[in-house]
């Protein structure tokens, strides 16, 4: 059995940005990751990072905007702590070495994105999470931690009503392990996965949200799931919002710039809940255009010049040439959304501090929330580090106080049988299968558009896969890189997670940011601004409800 | 959407724990030209043969962990595409890369690859006496920020690696990764042991790259590594001048093919090595000398060596621009 202060588990932004927060608080530090921490999923992020740097823009602004963003479901308390630490961390990922783009005057360039009221997006070509993850993978490895490099996170160890630590698979020697902490921090990132056409990488199955559920932890408006406007159709692959902050346009198959319907005043640029339902709409109503992978609208940037497209927007345009055989330099790119960000999460307050005792969350696994019930462009690479540092730091500072951790070899054992039963049972069911079933439900069920009746049908569909995984079978009998069980663990963390999203969304009767009801699609507030918080039973989640916190922005519609 | 075609997979297999040898797969899928290996791969593990094991994950090039062989060319799997390929070879081979010792199937050990780049030291080394703006970021102008060129694009899939045969004849070659990634902190205006670095990488295997440019052919980011170790070249005799037998070597032969437009091979052992080296490579010297006796002689003057030395002129000019 392994031991240590504080087990960081996730090596993305968030959970690195904890463990030098930690590491530099004096703990022994542990970092868990199923992938070498450079391939985290932060580095796919592309368009840049929220911070009122510039002299023109203000504090108050940002916060603003993100309140309004959020449909006044985020709490303002804690968006008026994030939006005031933004200026001092990125500076500090300055000097720790991220290569932005500069602005001829040396300064940090910025550049318009969704829903902001001011420029204030700072950002490395359309690779600022790439840029971020190495500078601070490299500073990090200037300190002295123990990494777990391409461990499974299998479950949290709570007695006494506390954090004990987790057990993992290490996926080399193929043998579960223990590690012994009274601080763990959960750090997994999202859970996109859940649904059939995600931006999120395969990896992104939210296994440390699954596991802190399933060991009792609160999880928070897990209704609502951010689709971005613009994925290429077939592989749902991102294409950034910057290509609309650099002057982007988006297309219906008449040739109308249809956003200037839906967001007379910013267009392109309205939040993304909005632009995402007004694609939708458009193909639906049939001005969209149609193919093989069905319907679409074209995002245009073909006006921009290829000098500015190849400079600003690289990877876009590698992206558009290799996975859709487009090149946006002359042609448009067709888009489509597809599922992109979740709000929701493990239920934490500003420091991270989860619902149990030792638990710490931070970033997209978590949730503050500061998010509400849509998230803005570039609003996420600054929570993993704003929230990464306060999750690290207060880990650390419970690690000093907490009694020893205890965990008896009998934790391994129980935690480890009912997963051997899944490689020796003779025939049972196949976790890709229902991997793929459970997308399938998701995407026809519970989408940007939901109902009651479609919302109860998909929950029906749904346990009855869930049923289905108690006879989960591994195949694969080799223990060195055993993926079947991989597949398996992923399958059964998201299957949880997804009944927490339809529930949630099912007694939620109104629309508000992302989650939209056809049959209640006002926003009511006097029933309904309060955040969800489900916690797990045999029955399936329990729901609860939590007020929002107010300070000073009275809710308004929400106009762009 | 592309035309379907039927495409065979032929997978490389090997469970150390299990088999004596390695194995190829073959699979047979009709696909749409334009699916990428990875996902071809992924629909084998999820119809076929849950056992199939290799990295993957962000499915969009830029998480850099599905590097594998297609065709014999180090490459991400998940951007390259199965029509093409099945046009050039009439099949797809696909096995793990080379340089790394493989773990299971088309899972290799990468820790050598990552300690090459731990070794370079990637991170800002700063002077004590000279900190950072207290509460505002480093001034660079976008002229500095160019001179990275494609270096920040790296993703570290070690495609660059498993193409490199310096790194598979000599494990303290660092590999064109860890040599961009140097060239990175190089130019950066930030860091204050450019000197340091420069010095110290011209002992610690900098020289011996053979200059083959298979990293720039695997590198799915343009990153270019064969042209950034070039860059440090020139870096490293700017700042140290020929003090070492790689750079001496450089410029000696610079220097020696200009006086007569033919290489002076025996000059060129003492331009690289000096006397002392010459006497110490005296046996390999002798048996030269006997296959090929005119090695001592100066070669002649070539016709047209009065161009030569124009050439020489020409790139001798400083550059428009820079």
């Amino acid at each position: 059995m392994q031991r240590h202060d504080v087990v960081v588990v996730g090596a993305g932004l968030a959970g690195q940005r904890a463990a030098l927060a930690a590491v530099e608080a004096g703990r022994d530090v542990a970092l868990v990751s199923k992938l070498h921490p450079l391939r985290s999923h932060s580095g796919a992020a592309q368009g840049g990072i929220n911070a009122a740097i510039s002299k023109e823009d203000s504090v108050e602004s940002h916060i603003y905007d993100t309140v309004k963003g959020s449909d006044y479901l985020g709490d303002q308390d804690a968006i008026e702590f994030f939006c005031e630490r933004a200026g001092p961390i990125v500076v500090e990922m300055e000097h720790y070495g991220t290569i932005f783009n500069r602005a001829p005057d040396g300064s940090l360039a910025r550049r318009a994105f969704g829903g902001a009221g001011f420029p204030r997006t700072i950002y490395a070509a359309d690779r600022t999470g790439l840029a971020l993850l190495q500078a601070l993978w490299e500073r990090l490895g200037t300190e002295d931690f123990t990494l777990y490099e391409e461990w499974d996170l299998t479950q949290l160890v709570v007695r006494e009503g506390r954090v004990q630590g987790i057990v993992a698979f290490d996926r080399r020697s193929g043998q579960f392990e223990e590690i012994a902490s009274s601080s763990v921090v959960i750090a997994t990132g999202p859970f996109g996965r859940i649904y059939p056409k995600t931006t999120n990488a395969h990896t992104c199955t939210g296994d440390g949200t699954a596991v802190a559920y399933a060991a009792g932890a609160q999880l928070k408006d897990m209704e609502f799931v951010q689709f971005h406007p613009t994925a290429l159709l077939e592989t749902g692959i991102l294409i950034t919002e910057g290509a609309r902050g650099e002057g982007g346009i988006l297309k219906n198959a008449l040739g109308e710039r249809f956003m200037s319907k839906y967001a007379p005043h910013v267009l392109e640029l309205a939040s993304r809940d909005v632009v995402s339902r007004a694609i939708v709409t458009e193909v639906a109503e049939g001005r969209g255009f149609s193919g093989p992978y069905g319907g679409y609208v074209h995002l245009e940037l073909m006006h921009l010049g290829k000098e500015k497209v190849l400079s600003r927007l690289q990877e876009i345009v590698d992206f558009s040439r290799h996975f859709a055989g487009i090149d946006p330099v002359t042609e448009p790119i067709p888009v489509y959304p597809a599922q992109h960000y979740m709000m929701g999460g493990i239920s934490t307050d500003r420091h991270g501090q989860a619902s149990i005792p030792g638990l710490f969350a931070a970033g997209e696994a978590a949730c503050v929330s500061i998010h509400g019930a849509n998230r803005l462009g570039a609003n996420s690479l600054l929570e993993t580090l704003v929230f990464g540092k306060e999750a690290g730091d207060a880990a650390a500072a419970h690690a000093t106080k907490a009694p020893a951790p205890k965990m008896p070899a009998s934790d391994l054992e129980a935690a480890v049988a009912p997963l051997r039963a899944w490689s020796s049972r003779p025939d049972g069911e196949d976790p890709s299968a229902l991997r793929t079933e459970m997308q399938q439900i998701m995407g026809q069920y519970v989408g940007i558009y939901r109902t009651e009746a479609e919302l109860l049908e998909g929950l029906k569909r749904l346990r009855a896969v869930k049923a289905r995984f108690q006879r989960i079978r591994v195949v694969d009998q080799s223990k060195a890189y055993n993926l079947n069980l991989t597949d398996a663990l992923e399958t059964g963390h998201m299957l949880e997670l997804a009944e927490t999203i339809v529930v949630g969304a099912y007694a939620r009767t109104e629309s508000r940011g992302a989650h939209f009801r056809t049959d209640y699609p006002k926003r009511d507030d006097a029933r309904w601004m309060k955040h969800t918080i489900a916690t797990r039973s045999d029955a399936g989640p329990v729901l609860t409800y939590t007020p929002v916190a107010y300070t000073r922005w009275e809710p308004k519609e929400r106009v762009y | 959407m592309s035309e379907t075609i039927d495409a065979q997979f032929d997978v490389y297999r090997f469970d150390p724990a299990k088999d004596a040898r390695p194995h190829y797969a073959t699979y047979r899928l009709a696909l749409p030209a334009h699916t990428p290996v990875l996902s071809a791969l992924l629909q084998i593990r999820a119809e076929t043969d849950p056992s199939l094991t290799l990295r993957y994950s962000c499915r969009s090039a830029i998480c850099g962990s599905c590097a594998m062989q297609v065709n014999s060319k180090s490459r991400l799997a998940c951007e390259t595409q199965i029509g093409p390929e099945m046009e050039r070879h009439g099949r797809i081979v696909v096995e793990p890369m080379r340089n790394q010792a493989v773990l299971r199937d088309l899972v290799v050990d990468q820790s050598p690859f990552w300690r090459q780049y731990q070794q370079i030291a990637p991170h800002l080394i700063l002077d004590p006496t000279r900190p950072m703006p207290e509460g505002r970021e480093t001034p660079m102008t976008p002229e500095q920020v160019d001179r990275f060129k494609e270096t920040p694009r790296c993703i570290a899939c070690a495609a660059c690696y498993s193409a490199c045969p310096a790194v598979e004849a000599d494990p303290a070659f660092p590999g064109p990764m860890a040599l961009a990634k140097l060239y990175r902190f190089v130019v950066d205006p930030r860091d204050t042991a450019t000197q340091d670095r420069l010095v110290r990488i011209q002992t610690e295997g900098l020289w011996l790259c053979l200059r083959c440019h298979l990293c720039t052919e695997a590198c799915p980011k343009d990153v270019r590594p064969s042209e950034r170790i070039r860059d440090l070249k020139e870096l490293a005799i700017g700042a140290q001048g020929g003090t070492e037998n790689g750079s001496r070597h450089a410029i000696g032969f610079k220097e020696n093919i200009r006086e007569g437009g033919l290489l002076n091979e025996l000059k060129l052992v003492r331009q690289t090595s000096g006397v002392g080296g010459m006497v110490a490579q005296l046996p390999q010297g002798l048996r030269i000398w006997r296959k090929k006796p005119e090695i001592t002689k100066k070669p002649p003057r070539i016709e047209g060596a009065d161009e030569v030395e124009k050439i020489y002129e020409a790139l001798d000019r400083p550059k428009e621009g820079s």
